[in-house]
């Protein structure tokens, strides 16, 4: 990361580019948005100085919650890193144009600012049948991301969808949605995973790439640690309730309206990493937990696919969509005991009759 | 080796040294804990009441779990260092003698004798090879799995730089969720009692049907036979 | 030269222009159209590109779970699809709602109008009416006396005009536009002089600024937002004011936020939204294109109930009923159980259905994913330069209600309401007309679409107030329950059972149609609003609401179609939201062929 420093300059004139050409860039790009000469001066001066950091990002199946999500940011205002922090070329969601202007943005981050931008990514390719369900400008949205991922610096994998899959990679997966980084393999890949991420933990992630120039500490699975190295249950407010063995029993109940620990209704703050109990949503108003629903583990891998979001022994999935742990074991306890006991009482039986043998024939 | 039949007209053999005994013990009375314990950690005994500050009931229930943990885990070790200075049942746990076709058809003939096939079992000093089976899957293999998820999972308590984490945490390249792998954990649970159940009412049977005493071997050491044939 | 059903002569001889990706929409749209000589479009076809199968993933799931996939199928109009599935799963298993559940859940969907309009304008549709680099040019005196000539709003000084223009200057002068890269700076569809572009620059990014703070109340009683969290059979927030643990619970404070927010609504919607939405209107009160079906067929389900668990017309807030073929006169009943009434078609989807069945209620719905390109595509699967409409053409299906396609939507909403002379929609309506002095007319246009949803904002803020004040006056009375919890369990649900759930999202009329069968999802459908507005073509020939939108637009320059994304934007498309399936029998695996 430490080449940031270099200037978008720098960088086209290492690639043989004269000053001519430079300048001749700043003066149409000044011209493209209707402004005078004045402007490509400073525009130049600019590019000479310290450029902000390109990010594409790009979108393949998803539901846009994290786009949404990115935009509630508090610290930093999302206006200040859009203006001020990172250079927002290409974003489908919010960017003014459309169209082959948009598609030609791009390609031209692309060869400009070749291995200097950060490609993030919201969503998922859809691998079946050559990945014929997501087709935004007109081509599989796999082609696009691969073609994109070649020349960029780092991957940021936004949101679950593009860490894990999430909910269209859910069983069956119809239409094989696949995660980020088990199609591109040969670029670091930040996942910042949640249906949607922490608004701040979204910007904290990306300001921490700008502020300190280098890539996050990640965990075993690729999570940056300072937002994800530890449960929402090791952090959550509601935990003595947990050791005191004090539980919501019912929702609504006398201890639902107590604060007790949502531990029996299935909360997921045991298995899950996520910053939701110190960080907090929406400017630290709140986390699920605090406004009484458990934690469906919506920031961990296959949280879909792992039983009702209400239950606490879950579902084993190889075992069907039914079986817990508990009905498998019950089950397999109950059977081998009566079969014990049966293969018992048939035992006594031909004892007796050994012995009855035996003594006819002493 | 295991499987070699006694030959000699011997009324009994010392086969489990005192660390192996001890060992079984140890092991049997840490399962039962483990797993009263880790049935309430999955399903919580009722809410109490009361002051929260004065409260630990599934803290000392965890506590009571992690604690057997150990126990159950060092003495694995325990054992696994015996199988290399005790006598040569004592590694009899740790092998399977896979290739070894007589080993198969003992099994099985040991498998009719359960279902009441044959007429009379044959005389071991060890485990017999259906035993030895079950043990090698059910005791040995289970409880590395049981220590490597146990601990796996005690280890995002400690926090990821804990000794237990680092040692253990692969486990979560296999099992992604946490809470997959909480689940098979205690699918191992159930397969322990599964086994307990057969363990325990196979050795009172063999040791009222065989020819060989088995429970009070695991407590004086000495395999007692009760017949010279062979 | 071709006439459709619903009265629109396409021709596509013309020159074709496509635009791919629609941008600054939820999910991903492709349109294409045909401009005749004078670059008047006169033949469109509107493709959803993304296709994700969720119904089929909720098949064996616990239907007390499906709010939360649901939810997933849209984060920008997030809780509406959450809220349509614990209405559908409560109305399957007969499950009634505490009063303050009501309260809470109308205080969450309200929350989620405004806040989503309020994005829509400013930061997914100003844009093609705003001419930002314009902003530049602006005298910041004269904004600020332009500012202030329209609303009271205090940010409105000469020196915090010229701030922001400073700020955009210094953006504009690094040579690194962001978002605003590339785009359509000094296309003549632009209108508004450059101090009107100067103020609308500062409230996008003021608004930019309140949008994350009217989602608190997501987060407050939902836990989060995006995506907040719901419970079939009430709300999980629990009420506790002045008892033990209350401190966790919804309390004084907790409510003191909420009502807080809703005064900051109110006030932003009211000096901000509304004068700026008639300062732009005012500019381009001309432009009336983009109609679409408005003036033809428009449908609205009605919602926000008063009371809890009454659905009837008459206790939903928001109008229900359907407008065929421009006749106000008559507002047609409707009945999502109905399966003569809705309809879904695949002739020009990429489905095929079983057999020779032409169109299926959700109840009765499948789909079996067919990707087929027409004899008429230009490209590949691997490139598509031109998609064929004569053939299957999108992932989006065709809704039709009573063989009709219809537009949903705000303006949909408000038209309802106003033919129905309800006054909450009819004055604020009247009182727009007036003070652009345009006919009634002037409605049924893309600006109508835009104008309907500042005013439903600004309803909807005011509607926060009264279920606030409800909820207070509820619990003051001594009901303080959110949840019911006597058919949580499964065992106390039929053996099978089937429920519809309703709701009005941002965008529209929004249905999920659910059947149980012993304790799991048999089959699950919904039709979202962009499957009604963004539906293809159906076997008669009769074109969707965007499609319909997009005849005789005039462009200035079809290089630059500035005209097409503003009239597709006034309905606020959402993508990921229209295009999914499932089949009855799970047999379902897709096919595809490419000739």
């Amino acid at each position: 990361m430490g080449e940031t420093t270099e200037t978008f300059y720098d960088v086209i004139r290492r690639q043989g580019i004269s000053r001519r050409s430079f300048m001749k860039f700043c003066s149409l790009t000044a011209a493209s948005l209707g402004l005078g000469p004045a402007f490509a001066a400073k525009i130049a001066n600019a590019m000479e100085t310290k450029p902000r950091i390109p990010v594409l990002w790009l979108h393949g199946l998803e539901c846009t919650c994290c786009s949404e999500s990115f935009i509630r940011s508090a610290h930093p205002l999302v206006k200040d890193v859009v203006l001020s922090m990172i250079s927002l070329d290409y974003d489908d969601t919010i960017m003014a144009a459309a169209g082959h202007q948009a598609e030609a943005i791009l390609e031209e981050v692309k060869t400009q600012y070749k291995g200097r931008y950060i490609l993030a990514v919201e969503g998922n390719p859809p691998l079946k049948d050559g990945g014929v369900y997501c087709m935004p400008g007109g081509t599989p949205f796999v082609d696009k991301l691969k073609y994109m991922a070649e020349d960029a610096q780092a991957i940021i994998s936004w949101g679950s969808c593009a860490s894990w899959g999430c909910v269209q990679a859910a069983k069956p997966n119809p239409t094989e949605a696949t995660p980020v980084h088990k199609v591109i393999k040969d670029k670091p890949i930040i996942k910042v995973p949640g249906c949607p991420p922490i608004a701040e933990v979204m910007t904290g992630v990306l300001t921490y790439i700008l502020t300190f120039e280098r890539m996050p500490d990640l965990d075993r699975q690729g999570r940056p640690k300072m937002f994800y190295s530890q449960r929402i249950h090791d952090k959550c407010y509601r935990r003595p309730h947990f050791d005191a063995g004090q539980f919501v029993e019912a929702w609504d109940d006398d201890n639902a309206r107590k604060g007790y620990c949502l531990y029996k209704m299935g909360c997921k703050g045991p298995t899950t990493y996520n910053a939701c109990s110190t960080t907090r949503w929406n400017e630290g108003v709140s986390f699920p937990i605090q406004s009484g629903h458990g934690c469906i583990g919506c920031s961990e891998d296959g949280f879909w696919d792992n039983g009702s979001f209400y239950d606490r022994v879950t579902d084993i999935k190889q075992f069907g969509i039914e079986s817990t742990a508990d009905k498998v074991g019950v089950a397999a306890a109950t059977t081998v005991g009566a079969a014990v006991a049966a293969h018992a009482a048939l035992s006594l039986v031909k004892r007796a009759q050994q012995k009855g043998s035996q003594s006819d024939e002493n | 080796m295991s499987t070699e039949h006694v030959t000699e007209a011997r009324t009994s053999v010392y086969v489990y040294e005192a660390p192996v005994r001890v060992w079984h013990w140890i092991n049997a009375a840490s399962i039962v804990v483990l797993a009263v314990t880790g049935y309430f950690i999955g399903n919580p005994l009722p809410s109490v009441g009361g002051d929260t500050s004065d409260m630990y009931v599934m803290g000392t229930i965890r506590f009571v779990h992690f604690s057997a943990a150990y126990i159950f885990a060092v003495g694995f070790i325990g054992r696994i260092y015996w199988a290399f200075v005790g006598n040569h049942h004592a590694h009899q746990l740790f092998t399977l003698p896979f290739w070894r076709g007589e080993f198969w058809r003992e099994l099985f003939f040991e498998m009719r004798w359960y279902l009441f096939m044959e007429r009379a079992p044959k005389k071991y000093e060890g485990h017999n090879p259906l035993a030895q089976f079950f043990m090698f899957f059910a005791v040995m293999l289970l409880s590395i799995f049981m220590i490597c998820s146990g601990f796996a999972l005690y280890g995002e308590g400690q926090g990821i730089g804990s000794w237990q984490y680092s040692l253990f945490g692969w486990m979560f390249d296999i099992f992604t969720n946490s809470m997959l792998l909480h689940s098979w954990h205690r699918l191992g649970m159930w397969v322990l009692v599964v086994f307990i159940i057969v363990h325990v009412y196979a050795a009172i049977r063999e040791d009222i049907m065989s020819r060989q005493s088995i429970i009070s071997t695991m407590i004086s050491g000495e395999r007692m036979f009760k017949d010279s044939k062979d | 030269m071709a006439t459709t059903p619903n009265g629109f002569n396409l021709d596509n001889s013309g020159r074709r222009v496509v635009v791919d990706p629609v941008t600054r929409i939820e999910g991903h749209l492709r349109v294409e159209v045909n401009v005749d000589e004078n670059n008047v479009i006169r033949n469109a076809v509107s493709t959803g590109t993304m296709w994700r199968g969720l119904e089929l993933i909720l098949q064996g799931r616990d239907p007390r779970d499906a709010w939360a996939f649901t939810q997933r199928i849209c984060g920008v109009c997030t809780g509406t699809h959450a809220l349509t599935s614990v209405r559908a799963v409560e109305d399957a298993l007969d499950i009634s709602i505490p009063e303050n559940a009501n309260s809470i859940r109308n205080l969450m969907q309200l929350t989620l109008q405004v806040h989503d309009h309020l994005v829509h304008f400013y930061h997914l549709h100003a844009l093609d009416w705003v001419d930002v680099v314009s902003a530049l040019n602006a005298d910041p005196k004269a904004t600020s006396e332009l500012a202030q000539s329209i609303s009271k709003w205090p940010l409105s000084s000469p020196g915090y005009f010229k701030d922001v223009q400073g700020r955009l200057k210094k953006f504009v002068e690094s040579g690194q536009l962001g978002p605003f890269k590339n785009a359509y700076w000094g296309h003549p569809a632009y209108k508004l002089p450059a101090e009107a572009n100067l103020m609308a620059v500062a409230h996008y990014l003021e608004a930019l600024d309140f949008q994350k703070d009217i989602v608190k109340i997501h987060a407050i009683f939902g836990g989060k937002n995006p995506h907040p969290n719901w419970l079939v059979g009430g709300v999980p927030c629990a009420i506790n004011l002045d008892g033990e643990g209350s401190v966790g619970a919804i309390n004084m404070e907790r409510l003191n936020m909420v009502s807080s927010i809703i005064d900051r609504c109110i006030e932003f919607t009211e000096q901000v939204y509304i004068p700026d939405l008639l300062a732009v209107a005012s500019f381009y009160k001309g432009w009336l294109y983009g109609g679409g079906l408005s003036s033809k067929s428009v449908l609205s389900y009605g919602d926000i109930p008063d009371h809890a668990n009454d659905y009837s017309a008459a206790n939903l807030m928001l109008p229900r009923g359907a407008i065929i073929n421009g006749d106000l006169s008559t507002v047609h009943e409707v009945d999502q159980r109905d399966p003569e009434q809705i309809q879904e078609f695949v002739d020009h989807s990429w489905y095929t259905y079983e057999g020779d069945a032409k169109g299926l209620h959700p109840f009765d719905g499948q789909t079996n994913p067919h990707f087929e390109l027409g004899a008429g595509v230009k490209g590949d699967a691997k490139r598509i330069v031109n998609i064929d409409e004569n053939a299957k053409y999108s992932w989006i299906k065709a809704p039709r209600w009573r063989g009709h396609a219809m537009e949903v939507g705000p303006l949909s909403r408000y038209i309802i309401g106003y033919a129905q002379g309800n006054p909450e929609f009819k004055e604020p309506v009247e009182a727009v007309l007036k003070h652009l002095d345009a006919p009634v007319s002037a409605l049924f246009s893309t600006l109508g679409r835009t104008a309907a949803r500042g005013l439903e904002c600004q309803w909807a803020a005011h509607k926060m107030r009264y279920f606030f004040d409800k909820l207070i006056a509820n619990i003051k009375a001594g009901d303080s329950a959110t949840a019911n919890t006597a058919k949580w369990d499964p065992a106390a649900w039929p053996k099978s059972a089937k429920g519809a759930g309703f709701t009005e999202a941002p965008r529209g009329a929004l249905g999920h149609w659910v059947e149980i069968a012993d304790g799991k999802i048999k089959s699950y459908q919904c039709i979202v609003p962009t499957t009604w507005n963004g539906s293809p073509r159906d076997a008669q020939g009769n074109i969707g609401a965007f499609e319909a939108s997009l005849m005789d637009t005039p462009m200035a320059d079809p290089e630059q179609p500035l005209e097409i994304i503003r009239t597709l934007h006034s309905f606020d498309p959402c993508l990921a939201c229209s295009t999914h399936v499932m089949s009855p029998d799970g047999q379902e695996m897709a096919e595809v062929k490419v000739r």
